[in-house]
């Protein structure tokens, strides 16, 4: 036995944790569980929940402590094994074959044009709805799934699909009660889906373009890996450039003075954008295994535990952050965890930024005057492994 | 083993003696050198990992390849045209036993 693992603590378990106060505001509770513990055995979701900024971090860096290859893991059955449960190197064989089309370079040259003809034409519909509309669901939901569609390449697929495809896997990669209707949804997108990917391939194989199916159509990659990574990317990249826009827009609407900055300076969309996914990473909690018994930051795991990676909690670590329960655009810049870290790093994170920070923000605040909450019809934030606005109506004029 | 000194504008040096085969920002993250942050794990997606290599290692680089090229056009802190690398792609070993870089101080 290590010094270490003579040193270790067993870890605490935390009984009095419930999924609908996490589904409602999961921050207290993650105040209240990081102060006592980096990990804690919650009953309740069924996982240790890892809540330190520094064990979330030393997580993220060392595979070969903490598998993404989850066993019996909810996302294989609701999406099929996509590289986000793959360690190196079949992993990195799956990575490649997104090739360059979620780089810097690809957005400027190809993309920005698109997610600007997009924003145009759902900021249109949403002033068409008129002053008291939905910001999330009237914009930011069909300009985010409309992006996605086109940076795939599902000519064959409407936005609508798109999102209805998201939300039914996600909810399937949620099923915790294996509630089977649940389940059957699920299932018909995961077919769905694999029916559009094999008749747009031999499409794609003739007319090639930019999107990432037609550059799959000359990767060595197997169909099995191409279906199971399309629908991570449709469960990855819909939801949350959808919820950082909608959350991003609510944070400034209620901060005045820091909305003022903005608006003052536009290069400070930006800013906004990385305090924001600080703030509430769109993703709160994603999956990693424990491969062999372990010490992590001074608390005892055994093999096989089941980690839940808060990163909407280490995100708000005040041994990080300053007074980190607050939005501030202003605060002094520090690396936060919202895009993961190491080899599953975002692969749309550039997009993200782009979509959001560079076109759609600047591009809301100059069109719709004196955009403000609606006093009478409050917005609504939810969720803590993916967490956002179900809803925002908004005036302007 | 190689050597890798990291040069903080505070005037601040960590020397790092590590095996070869190393990359700079794999060498930084696992000592905790502060002003690297490596998030992409080394795949040249990030970009926060931005070095300035002392004129006196340039010439034993290996070239900047072309997503190193795009990432270092997206760096926080300003690109210098001959002294900007991204340290996941600077690899210490046989031809390469020493190399002194500065920190910038801006990587996010």
């Amino acid at each position: 036995m290590t010094t270490a693992a003579t040193e270790a603590h067993p870890v605490p378990t935390a009984d009095w944790v419930t999924i609908p106060d996490l589904y409602r505001n999961p921050y207290p509770i993650y105040q209240k569980l990081r102060a006592e513990s980096p990990v804690h055995w919650v009953p309740a979701v069924n996982r240790y929940m890892v809540t330190s900024y520094q064990a979330c971090h030393v997580i993220e860096q060392d595979q070969e402590r903490f598998s993404a290859d989850e066993t019996n893991s909810l996302m294989k059955r609701a999406m099929g094994h996509s590289m986000l449960r793959k360690d190196d190197p079949e992993h990195d064989v799956d990575r490649k074959s997104y090739g360059n089309v979620l780089r810097p370079k690809a957005i400027k040259e190809h993309w920005n044009a698109i997610f600007q003809a997009n924003s145009d034409k759902y900021l249109a519909q949403l002033k068409a709805a008129g002053s008291g509309a939905d910001f999330v669901w009237d914009y930011a939901a069909p300009y985010a799934a409309e992006n996605l569609r086109l940076i795939m390449g599902f000519h064959n697929a409407t936005q609508e699909d798109m999102q209805r495809w998201s939300q039914t896997m996600i909810d399937g990669t949620g099923n915790y009660a294996d509630d089977p209707e649940v389940w059957a949804k699920s299932e018909q997108s995961y077919n769905e889906v694999d029916d559009a990917i094999d008749e747009i391939l031999p499409y794609l194989r003739k007319n090639p373009d930019s999107s990432l199916l037609s550059g799959m159509t000359s990767m060595p990659i197997p169909l099995e890996a191409i279906r199971a990574n399309m629908k991570m990317t449709i469960g990855g990249g819909l939801n949350e450039p959808r919820d950082v826009l909608g959350t991003t827009v609510w944070a400034l609407l209620a901060n005045p003075d820091q909305l003022a900055q903005v608006l003052a300076d536009e290069a400070l969309y930006a800013r906004a954008f990385e305090e924001s996914v600080r703030w509430v990473a769109p993703i709160g909690m994603y999956p990693r295994e424990v491969r062999s018994d372990t010490v992590l930051e001074g608390v005892q795991l055994p093999a096989g535990a089941r980690l839940g990676i808060v990163v909407g909690a280490a995100n708000r670590d005040p041994a990080v952050f300053e007074d980190p329960e607050s939005f501030n655009i202003n605060r002094e810049k520090k690396p936060h965890l919202a895009f993961g870290g190491g080899n599953h790093f975002c692969a749309g994170a550039w997009v993200a930024r782009a979509s959001v920070a560079q076109i759609a923000m600047p591009q809301v605040f100059r069109e719709l005057a004196n955009l403000r909450l609606d006093p009478d019809n409050s917005p609504v934030d939810a969720g803590w492994v993916f967490r956002g606005m179900t809803k925002m109506p908004v005036l302007w004029g | 083993m190689a050597k890798i000194s990291f040069h903080h504008s505070d005037g601040n040096v960590d020397v790092l003696d590590v095996d070869p085969g190393t990359s700079l920002m794999r060498a930084a993250v696992t000592n905790g050198v502060d002003g690297i942050v490596g998030e992409c794990g080394g795949q040249a997606m990030c970009a926060t990992c931005h070095v300035y290599v002392r004129p006196e290692y340039l010439d034993g680089l290996p070239e900047i390849g072309e997503d190193e090229e795009e990432m270092l056009e997206c760096t926080a802190g300003p690109r210098d045209e001959t002294r900007s690398r991204l340290g996941c792609q600077i690899t210490v070993g046989a031809d390469l036993e020493q190399i002194e870089v500065d920190v910038p101080d801006d990587q996010i």
